[in-house]
């Protein structure tokens, strides 16, 4: 924690360092940043812009998972499921993000359905894969132990497979929220009129760095607490029985 | 425990089981009396996982004639009997309490929930593992798992025991002494228990029969007759080991050779 907020400090006062030798046109400081993400809340434009972008991340990821998910556990239990699937998910993971957001917004329309959908079946790939690896580290032998023991099915399912994959699923998790958030603001900026990514393309238009710095560093705040103080509370209260890892 | 005077016993007879490219158990004939404690010897790979894995259900792709008390099972069926399974690892589910690894088996179970407390408390404190009731798997020693693991067998009420090299996984003096519970429980309980291992020493210890397998079938059979409880450094009880011993180096010798 200490070492986190070390770092966090260095990175800021780098940040100020070099704001010193930039024009404020190149980069303004952090103390002009903060200022003009403080006017923005005061102004009240934050929370339109901020709650857009958060509904479609969520939109997004919820989406990304709902096809992810299966499909991953699916490859990583099913030898002839993962044959069968591999190159698709390999070549939905090679196709750049811009395409499924362009497609989507001709196939679609200009809306919020288009939106989600570009930016959820572009993370899915890479959360499908994140739980193939994941599940071929489960322990099938515990598979074995359960029928002998009479579990039908279900119960195998529910309550040995399951809290098995649970760990694999919260990790795609933080790891789909880091790809959702970056191509939400892509598709933002490409068909969008409201949303972070909106906001940054129009100031990155007017050339005002002071704005674009300012909506980048809310984001990342916004995010950081989702991942530090939301999910990683959750995982500890989720995961209580493992042993401790200290590294 | 009132229990109706059913037979456990088990009888096998021509059982044939085959892998791709392989024939693992070729005609096998077997009968564990009932309340017999048999352990099966032989070197590895020569089907005994193969052999507790038809036993007990898990795999239903043979030939031959399995029967539970005269009962037959029907290929692909269940045993009409209920068993309880110690596995080489303890195989628990870590992220249940060792009470909850218990009751995880009790509820696939036919034992009524109103009899499960007095169960646990008995099989907990046959094992002495009473005060790690509420630990999690990762914090149990090896014994310590393998133990619950017993508890966790023991607790369906199970009218056979299959036991696949359970103390392999443990050093001696862990192995030593729950050998020694085992016995105790054993007695208590009067289970039908097969016994798996390959180890010589283990097997004569334990058993009151040591079956010595080879070549998909069985190359020997030996009465251990010495008198219980018994004692690990019974000068008769050695004597019976290293007769088991020779029998099976010679078993799997003979393995090795038809192998070339
Ligand atoms: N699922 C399987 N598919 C193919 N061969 C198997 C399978 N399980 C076991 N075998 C083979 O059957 C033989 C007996 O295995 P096993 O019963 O596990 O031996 P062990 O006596 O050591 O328990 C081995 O040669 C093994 O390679
Ligand atoms: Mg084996």
């Amino acid at each position: 924690m200490l070492l986190k907020l070390g770092s966090m400090l260095a990175v800021v006062a780098a940040w100020f360092g070099l704001s010193l030798l930039l024009p404020d046109t190149v980069l303004p400081g952090p103390w002009e940043t903060l200022k003009v993400l403080t006017e923005n809340v005061v102004d009240g434009q934050v929370h339109e812009h901020l709650l857009a972008t958060l509904g479609r991340v969520l939109g997004g990821l919820a989406l990304a998972m709902a096809v992810g998910v299966p499909v991953g556990i699916v490859m990583g239990l099913n030898r002839f499921a993962e044959k069968t699937l591999d190159v698709w998910v390999m070549v939905a993971l090679t196709v750049p993000s811009l395409c499924y957001a362009i497609l989507a917004f001709i196939w679609i329309g200009l809306n919020e359905t288009a939106a989600i959908v570009a930016i959820g079946l572009t993370s899915a790939p890479s959360i499908a894969i994140n739980l193939w690896e994941g599940v071929k580290n489960i322990d099938t032998r515990l598979f074995k132990m359960a029928r002998v023991f009479n579990a039908s099915r279900w119960v195998v399912v529910r309550r040995v497979l399951f809290p098995q994959v649970l760990p694999y699923i919260m990790a795609s998790l933080r790891f789909g929220l880091g790809i959702v958030w970056k191509i939400t603001v892509l598709v933002e900026l490409l068909g969008r009129p409201d949303g972070v990514g909106f906001q940054l393309f129009y100031w990155y238009q007017l050339a005002d760095m002071g704005q674009v710095l300012a909506w980048t560093l809310l984001f990342t705040l916004v995010m950081l607490f989702i991942e530090l103080v939301i999910l990683q509370r959750l995982e500890r209260r989720l995961f209580a029985w493992r042993p401790e890892v200290r590294l | 425990m009132s229990r109706e005077a059913t037979d456990n016993g088990i009888r096998v007879e021509g059982l044939i089981k085959e892998f791709p490219g392989q024939r693992v158990l070729d005609g096998l004939d077997l009968t564990v009396a009932d309340g017999e404690f048999v352990c099966l010897l032989g070197p590895s790979g020569c089907g005994k996982s193969t052999l507790l894995n038809i036993l007990s259900g898990l795999d239903g792709d043979y030939r031959g004639s399995v029967r539970f008390g005269g009962q037959p099972m029907a290929p692909g069926g269940k045993p009409p009997v209920t068993i309880g399974y110690l596995f080489q690892e303890p195989r628990l589910l870590p992220w249940l309490t060792a009470e909850r690894n218990v009751d995880f088996a009790l509820e696939n179970s036919r034992v009524p929930r109103a009899r499960w407390a007095a169960i646990k408390d008995r099989y907990f404190a046959l094992t002495g593992l009473q005060a790690f009731r509420h630990y999690y798997p990762h914090q149990l020693s090896g014994g310590m798992a393998q133990r619950l693991s017993l508890v966790r067998a023991l607790a369906i009420e199970p009218d056979v025991l299959f036991m696949d090299e359970p103390f392999s996984g443990l050093d001696e003096l862990t192995a030593r002494r729950l050998r020694v519970d085992l016995l105790d429980i054993w007695r208590e309980t009067g289970k039908t228990i097969l016994f798996i291992t390959h180890n010589s020493y283990e097997a004569t210890f334990l058993g009151d029969r040591v079956v010595v397998l080879s070549r998909g079938g069985i190359r020997d059979q030996i009465t251990v007759q010495v008198p219980r409880p018994r004692d690990y450094d019974d000068a008769a009880l050695f004597q019976v080991g290293k007769t088991v011993s020779a029998t099976f180096i010679e078993a799997a010798e003979a393995a090795e050779r038809d192998r070339h």
